[in-house]
């Protein structure tokens, strides 16, 4: 009998192949969430208001933004299954350090975090490498802080106190400067713009060797030229507010929004 | 017999050499005066002891050569002290002897000691501005603006350079556990930092006193720092 059955060619009708591809893909379908959860850290923090978040990260594309909610949701997708992400709650902060979880572990691979908050937090983010994406905040501060390669942007920020720092990569800040805050963009090899409404007042210092310093409409003659046009000072408006631009191997300008 | 003339007596006594006379005349003040008594008691002790001891001390070797030395002394010291006494007397008396002295010169000396006194003056006061500019750092001497700056360039770079020496030793340790693009990443970034310091440098090779090139040039070399030291504890 079972010589006769091994015997028999297998006939297939294309319903028979079509039921098997159905249920290959039903089975994949099933089966590939499981596995990118192996690579996928995501934790719920129920906040109040003025959170802070603070993420120290390897390697990775970051991005926060906000939402309507009063929690902070952390997503981590890991390059390798290997990396610890543990994000924590300590009162007001949250707190993700990736460098400290994964200290003397050697290679973790690439982190990248997508990073929702209330409103009003405020946003200190370093890695070393790696791009890094604000969205949509009026918190104290929000800080972007990368210590090679990566392009900060921070888009609709409304904070008090404000610092983008990178070696390569260029800078975009797109918000408003509010009475009494400090501002700080600086880059080694990459150029900064900044695009603010047209009735912004700050005390600006801007500084480019390049001497690539576009100030556009805010320029007026009462601004100070130092270095044969490598620095420029002075006020717009009332100069309620303090910018300081740097970048060596870049470009300065400034857009009205 | 009175106190003063028993106690004139009272060696003799003791030593066993008086008359008969005095030694009865001394007997009966005794009795009857018990200060000198105790005197006598008090002497008799003090000669009993030394005659039982005799012999346990002996005189200093060569007496004669310790006084010698002590005298010695003794003069050395009150000598420096007559020799001043001396030196002010004799300062007094040059002093005294100059002002009371009368002087007579005819005009062509009157003429010479002018001439001499106005020649010292003038070198006197040349020397002194010379020495009160030097002092100032603004006499020839002193090194020049261009020089100060760019040593004060140096000083801080050489500082840096330290700080930047300790922190490198640490990131080429660690180095080796990170993977090949994180250390093409550092690499890439140092280099473009190090194009920033040396740019700075330039411009101030040029123009000691550029402030913006000044200022490149410490921001720069903050941010190599901070490099370094971020990725000294990857």
């Amino acid at each position: 009998m079972s010589i006769r059955l091994l015997s028999t060619p297998l006939r297939f009708s294309g319903a028979h192949i079509f039921s098997a591809l159905v249920v290959c893909a039903v089975l994949y379908s099933f089966g590939s969430p499981t596995a990118n959860a192996q690579n996928r850290v995501s934790k719920r923090f129920p906040v109040g208001k003025n959170v802070r978040v603070e993420l120290k990260n390897i390697s990775g594309t970051i991005t926060v933004e906000s939402w309507n909610r009063d929690e902070i949701k952390i997503t981590a997708s890991l390059e390798t299954p290997n990396a610890n992400v543990y994000p924590k709650l300590m009162g007001e902060c949250v707190s993700i350090d990736v460098m400290g979880d994964n200290r003397g572990r050697g290679d973790v691979g690439d982190v990248n975090f997508k990073i929702q908050v209330p409103q009003d937090s405020s946003v200190d983010i370093e890695t070393r490498r790696g791009d890094i994406t604000v969205s949509n905040i009026r918190g104290g501060l929000v800080r972007a802080h990368i210590s090679t390669e990566g392009d900060i942007k921070l888009l609709d920020i409304s904070a008090t106190q404000v610092l983008a720092q990178n070696t390569i990569g260029d800078i975009h800040f797109d918000g408003g400067f509010s009475r009494g805050g400090t501002y700080q963009f600086q880059s080694t090899k990459g150029n900064i713009s900044v695009r603010i409404p047209s009735d912004s007042a700050f005390r600006l210092v801007a500084a480019a060797p390049t001497k690539k310093i576009a100030l556009g409409e805010f320029w007026h003659n009462g601004f100070k030229t130092l270095g044969d046009g490598r620095k420029f000072v002075g006020d717009v408006g009332d100069g309620r507010s303090s910018v300081m631009v740097t970048t060596f191997q870049g470009s300065i300008t400034f857009i009205r929004r | 017999m009175n106190c003063e003339k028993c106690q004139e007596l009272m060696g003799d006594l003791v030593d066993g050499g008086l008359s008969r006379e005095d030694k009865s005349t001394l007997s009966l003040h005794l009795e009857e005066c018990l200060a000198c008594a105790d005197v006598r008691n008090d002497l008799q002790s003090i000669v009993a002891f030394c005659r039982s001891h005799r012999g346990e001390y002996s005189a200093p070797p060569n007496a004669e050569g310790l006084w010698l030395r002590i005298r010695n002394v003794i003069e050395a010291e009150t000598q420096p002290a007559s020799k001043a006494s001396a030196a002010r007397r004799q300062g007094k008396s040059f002093w005294s002897g100059l002002m009371s002295r009368s002087w007579e010169l005819s005009m062509p000396q009157l003429a010479a000691s002018a001439a001499a006194i106005v020649l010292v003056v003038s070198l006197g006061t040349t020397v002194g501005l010379r020495r009160w500019d030097n002092a100032r750092g603004t006499g020839p001497v002193a090194s020049s603006p261009r020089a100060e700056a760019a040593t004060r360039v140096s000083d801080r770079m050489w500082q840096q350079q330290q700080a930047i020496n300790y922190w490198n030793q640490r990131v080429e340790t660690n180095k080796v556990r990170w993977n090949q693009g994180m250390r093409d990443t550092f690499d890439r970034n140092l280099k473009v930092i190090d194009q920033a310091v040396n740019d700075s440098l330039n411009e101030l090779n040029r123009d000691p006193h550029d402030e913006v090139s000044e200022e490149m040039l410490n921001a720069a070399l903050n941010e190599k720092l901070a490099l370094l030291r971020e990725f000294s504890d990857l």
